[in-house]
């Protein structure tokens, strides 16, 4: 997305401004609703940031409240909880950043190698359901397979004379299971993504490689992942901008406001939400997103930067 | 260079896009919230002015030409059955007659209610005009300080809800002040009693040989545990994990003289005792023997099988109507709560399956006669700062709590309809009544009436009436009606405070805490003591100094 917007601005010596947006006015529309957009919902809006300094007043609107400088920021602090808040939250998300992915290129890779087309289709459906489940069903889903009363897996469990299984009382089974969770979610969807890339690759390059002998695992290997690795690098930029903000439906509706669960499941977005939905705190919880906002775009561009030492061609600016 | 910056700037504007969201949404209701406070305070003042001018004629003085809707919100689920549409119509057609305004109902449905409460409030666009509101439960008094209510002048009561005005007494009028100006019209004529307890079943109980009933926390050790053996079918008590701060709190009320500032936050925890009642303490940092003792008595219970394995995940559980159909055991709520399950009402089935089935209340605080009666504020209608039409808003309001007929319709329904009277002048419901396709919602909390009220005569007035007269010997008085405390710089540390004892209550009142009792409330007293709640208890006993002394 980024790149069609830095080639559109890509000068031609010589010319003026306007003959340059004369020239590529074509490209300049295209774009527009996307500039349009950002400008619209990211930028106008950015000035509404000012609330996580003030103490917010209804009728006051978000300028004419009193400026109280960091104080909204004091609370996350002063839980003692920031560090082991930020660290759940980037393992989870590191976790399913990488773990995704890997599976997602799996499937995608599968997929393609599928010869039976009808097969193809309807694993392909299966896998892409569960993306269109709300959360909260997923939820409730969870606590009815691993209740300790009269849960799914505890009734088989009994069935065959084994112990019970309690794990609504365990907090080290969870990021196992939040993992196995979003992976069940979401690979279908990603794995399209990964798909579409290997449907783009030259047909002629593969065709190459068998004439010279490249069995399966070879033209695997040597032709299509390298194919996917752009893919999945813009991929990766854009999840790790992302990598401070928690998935909150899915901890929220699966683990609920169980704190015997917290030491391994409390993500920032959870435990802002039980500390201020009580007193209904606009300005606390626009200081935290824009805590996580700022720790996103370091992230960003310490890993576009990182990026680009390695290899130029992949960075997104 | 360029082309970096351009860059760099696309990417600040994805990674803060879900920030700015919400930026957004503030950022819009900001812009309506100037508007709308522009147009109140412009109608305030020419409001303030014909007061002035109409200050001593009557109301007919008012103009009401034109022809305006009221919304009330309300918490409580929409009525879909249409009944309720129905009483409205009429109730309009008199609302209409009289001061050319109409009532329509905003529903907040119980699902996370007071976030959507306080939301809908900070939209400020006018949607509400009256709005239901309580200090203990809804929110009151942060509303009063975010500027959602407007305040309500001595003039603007006078000329446009005369007869509240005069029925309330003026130290009423004082307790719902905020620096000074009057924000909240208190339900202040209407008894109830909400004082949580436990209802149980008195015929189980007396089988497990409790004479007289439940008198302590340890009676209810000994009833549990009879139930679950007895009746292997019935769960104790199944509760959804959410009563961890009313038990407690229920808990030390029993076993001492504490009494709690109201609105500080959910658990309660800072107050007085009855002998002393403006020293502010914490029961929950100095009654460190008495807290020990729950720890271990809860684990017993959750060892019993009391509730659910799984109770903190629980959100399945509807035990108040479980208990009307004799599943469960137990139900944990107020005394009003139970004035409902005692009663011999149609669909209650325990009373239609077993004829000795009784349902007793254990009161919290009846072992120490602890007791605190109602703060007149636990039910309140307050007017909208974005309201359109606050006067009219007000004028409806009067109509509702003080004109019979008004009255009758928005909390009983339609006579003859949704309930009739008998030859004792006592109120039934008709028998083509049904429940399902007549019963009215409109949870009009805030402004009952005991002098408008009928007695309702399927309600066990003889267990009722006993239990309120023992309550009346005991009570003593809410004692801090008229503090509101200035929370903005201890705000962030209550915040932290009441998470911590959200997670370490809901351990310690379920059992489900590993290690010993002595353990876990040390620990829970060391965190909290982190978070900073002694530097709390001092800044509210420097403010109650001040108040108070």
């Amino acid at each position: 997305m980024g790149k069609t917007k830095t080639k559109v601005a890509k000068p031609k010596s010589g010319l003026s401004f306007w003959q340059k947006v004369k020239r590529s006015r074509v490209l300049l529309l295209m774009c527009l609703p996307a500039v349009v957009f950002f400008c619209v919902f990211s930028y106008a809006p950015m000035p509404g940031i000012y609330v996580a300094f003030v103490k917010y007043n209804y009728r006051d609107g978000i300028f004419g409240s009193q400026f109280v400088g960091l104080k909204n920021f004091e609370f996350l602090v002063n839980s003692g909880k920031l560090f082991d808040l930020t660290r759940n939250t980037i393992l989870y998300n590191v976790a399913f950043i990488i773990l995704g992915n890997a599976l997602a290129i799996f499937v995608a890779i599968l997929l393609n190698e599928m010869r039976c087309k009808w097969f193809k289709k309807v694993s392909q459906t299966m896998m892409f359901l569960p993306y269109f489940i709300s959360q909260v069903l997923v939820g409730v889903l969870v606590y009815n397979l691993l209740n300790y009363d009269y849960g799914f897996v505890n009734s088989i469990l009994g069935k065959l004379g084994m112990e019970k299984w309690g794990p609504y009382s365990d907090a080290s089974v969870w990021p196992v299971l939040l993992v196995i969770i979003h992976l069940w979610q979401k690979t279908g969807y990603n794995s399209v993504v990964y798909f579409a890339a290997i449907m783009g690759i030259d047909a002629e390059i593969i065709e190459a490689a068998r004439v010279d002998g490249a069995n399966g695992w070879q033209k695997i290997r040597y032709i299509i992942l390298p194919g996917l690795k752009p893919t999945f690098i813009i991929l990766l930029l854009f999840a790790v901008g992302g990598i401070v903000k928690g998935d909150f439906g899915l901890f929220y509706n699966v683990v609920g406001k169980n704190p015997l669960l917290y030491s391994t499941t409390d993500i920032i977005e959870t435990y802002v939400y039980r500390a201020t939905m009580t007193d209904f705190n606009f300005a606390t919880a626009s200081a935290v997103g824009l805590y996580q906002s700022i720790i996103g775009f370091c992230m960003v561009m310490v890993s576009n930067f990182v990026v680009k030492k390695i290899d130029p061609d992949y960075s997104l600016f | 260079m360029k082309k970096k910056l351009v860059a760099i700037l696309l990417t600040t504007a994805m990674v803060t896009t879900g920030l700015t969201g919400c930026g957004s949404s503030d950022s819009s209701s900001t812009s309506s919230t100037a508007t709308d406070t522009a147009s109140t305070s412009t109608s305030a003042s020419t409001e303030t002015s014909s007061t002035d001018a109409s200050a001593g004629t009557d109301t007919a003085a008012i103009d009401t030409s034109e022809h305006v809707v009221i919304t009330y919100m309300t918490t409580g689920g929409a009525p879909t059955n249409g009944a309720t549409e129905e009483m409205l119509e009429q109730l309009n057609a008199i609302l209409t007659e009289k001061v050319n305004a109409e009532l329509s109902i905003y529903y907040i449905d119980w699902t996370d209610y007071l976030s959507v409460y306080n939301l809908t409030l900070a939209q400020m666009d006018g949607t509400v005009d009256l709005v239901g509101t309580a200090s203990d439960w809804l929110d009151a008094w942060p509303n009063v300080k975010n500027g959602a209510f407007l305040e309500l002048s001595e003039d603007m009561l006078k000329t446009y809800a005369p007869q509240t005005w005069a029925s309330v007494p003026a130290e009423n009028w004082d307790l719902c002040k905020y620096n000074g100006e009057i924000y909240l019209m208190p339900e202040d004529n209407y008894a109830q009693w909400t004082n949580h307890g436990y209802a149980y079943r008195l015929d189980w109980a007396k089988e497990a040989g409790l004479e007289n009933g439940v008198h302590s926390w340890e009676d209810l050790t000994t009833y549990f545990k009879y139930v679950k053996e007895a009746y292997p079918d019935v769960i104790p008590w199944d509760s959804d994990g959410t009563q961890y701060a009313q038990m407690v709190s229920g808990w030390i009320s029993s076993h001492s003289n504490y009494v709690s500032i109201d609105g500080l936050n959910a658990g309660a925890m800072w107050g007085g005792t009855k002998d002393d009642l403006y020293t502010v303490y914490s029961p929950y940092m100095t009654d460190t023997d008495s807290l020990v003792e729950y720890a271990k008595m809860m684990k017993e219970w959750d060892e019993i099988g009391v509730w659910k394995t799984d109770v903190l995940n629980n959100t399945a559980s509807d035990n108040r109507e479980d208990y009307k159909i004799g599943r469960v055991a137990a139900e944990q709520h107020h005394t009003q709560t139970w004035t409902d399950l005692c009663s011999h009402k149609p669909g209650y089935t325990i009373y239609e399956d077993d004829e000795d089935a009784e349902t007793g209340f254990f009161y919290f605080g009846e072992e120490t006669q602890n007791v605190v009666a109602l703060s007149i504020t636990h039910g309140a209608m307050a007017v909208s700062a974005a309201s359109k039409n606050p006067e009219r808003a007000l004028m409806v309001y009067d109509l509702l709590r003080n004109d019979p007929d008004c009255y009758k319709l928005i909390n009983y329904g339609i006579q003859g309809k949704q309930w009739d009277v008998n030859d004792e002048g006592l109120r039934i419901q008709p028998d083509t009544y049904n429940k399902d396709t007549d019963a009215i919602t409109t949870n009009f909390w805030w402004g009952r009436n005991d002098d408008l009220e009928i007695k309702d005569a399927t309600m066990n007035w003889d267990a009722i009436d006993k239990l309120y007269a023992e309550y009346d010997k005991i009570k003593i008085n809410y004692p801090y009606g008229q503090f509101v405390a200035d929370v903005d710089n201890i705000q962030s540390m209550i915040n932290n405070i009441s998470e911590i004892h959200t997670n370490y209550m809901k351990q310690i009142s379920y059992g489900k805490y590993k290690g010993t009792a002595e353990e876990i409330v040390a620990e829970y007293q060391a965190a909290l003591e982190a978070a900073g709640i002694n530097e709390v208890t001092a800044e509210l006993q420097r403010q109650f100094d001040e108040l108070y002394k």
